[in-house]
């Protein structure tokens, strides 16, 4: 018995514990052992032990999500919409990067663990815009530096003034798309990833054959 | 396509996988792993092994099986389950209509229908 097998099937039950915190806990505890103990009769079976074997093992036994889906279906419970996780991706991504740039990060890596969407969306969920909201205030805030500095300048002149002086006509043009674009990607991405998410395949739910 | 058929299994698998399960234990006591044994060499019966583990918390709930623990001659002591009086009677129940519904169905789909 490797010390990775060892881990890799640790990590395998905690995840499947996770995913199955929905439902009742006599019932949870149940799958899990029962799972625990059918992975250890397949360790017991594989003749030499090799981290490989027991991955295979593992994906014989099936992704702990699905078995969680099969579970709540099983046992007549709602399925497991969508819920906590993505929408504080959405939010992550969306202002996160306000943040301290973190909170960008966190709703990154929310959206990726998420399989509400496919990796198509995830990507357009990362790079329109990357950061969310925060290049927006940035520039924004480079143009309120350049009216500032002229308004440093000139003490008693109109803030309006000093920014059409500082910035060229095509500086202008260029800085008010690039703050379209950085205003109106996110909200988009944000509309765009709410009405794409979707449930679990496992679980098109209908309650389960009553018993006769 | 292939999605397709996939969904098409799952959706049969659904709601007869129990009675397999009931029918294999009808005529021995098994473990969990063996369960899986004998349903995996049966195509498209099951798809992940783990998933027989609800399937059987829900039959145990419903009274249809029960379990009980048993020395085993290698390793840890087993789960084996068999069939309760009740899990009999649904066992008999399904293989009736079953019979009665896959004739129906099989008229239909091979326009066998009365004249």
């Amino acid at each position: 018995m490797s010390a990775t097998a060892d881990r890799l099937v640790a990590h395998y039950l905690k995840r499947l514990n996770r995913e199955l915190r929905d439902v009742p806990r006599g019932s949870r505890r149940e799958i899990v052992e029962e799972i625990e103990e059918h992975i250890a009769e397949g360790r017991a079976g594989l003749g030499e032990e090799d981290v490989t074997a027991v991955r295979v093992l593992l994906a014989r036994v099936g992704e702990p999500e699905e078995i969680a889906a099969d579970a709540r279906q099983r046992l007549g419970l709602p399925p497991r919409g969508h819920g906590a996780r993505e929408a504080f991706a959405l939010i992550g991504l969306l202002i996160g990067g306000l943040a301290f740039v973190v909170g960008w990060f966190a709703g990154l890596a929310l959206l990726w663990k998420s399989n509400a969407w496919t990796t198509r969306e995830k990507l357009v969920g990362t790079l329109v815009v990357p950061g969310g909201l925060l290049p927006a205030f940035l520039l924004l805030g480079l143009g309120a530096t350049q009216c500032g500095g002229g308004y440093e300048n000139e003490l008693t002149g109109p803030v309006e003034q000093n920014c059409t002086v500082t910035f060229s006509l095509p500086g202008q043009v260029l800085w008010t798309a690039l703050l379209a674009v950085c205003v109106v990607g996110p909200f988009f991405t944000t509309i765009f990833l709410a009405r794409r998410m979707r449930r679990p395949a496992a679980v098109d739910y209908q309650p389960s054959p009553g018993s006769a | 396509m292939v999605d397709r058929q996939d969904a098409l299994l799952a959706q049969m698998r659904r709601g007869t996988l129990q009675y397999c399960v009931l029918a294999l234990l009808g005529s021995d006591e098994l473990y969990g792993f063996d369960l899986v044994r004998r349903l995996a060499g049966v195509d498209g019966m099951l798809t992940s092994e783990g998933t027989i583990y609800p399937l059987l918390a829900r039959l145990r709930r419903d009274g249809l099986v029960e379990s009980n623990w048993q020395e085993s001659s290698s390793g840890p002591p087993r789960r084996y389950y068999h069939l309760t009086d009740a899990g009999r009677a649904a066992l008999e129940d399904f293989r009736r209509e079953w019979g009665r519904f896959r004739d129906a169905v099989d008229t239909v789909i091979e326009g066998r229908g009365r004249p």
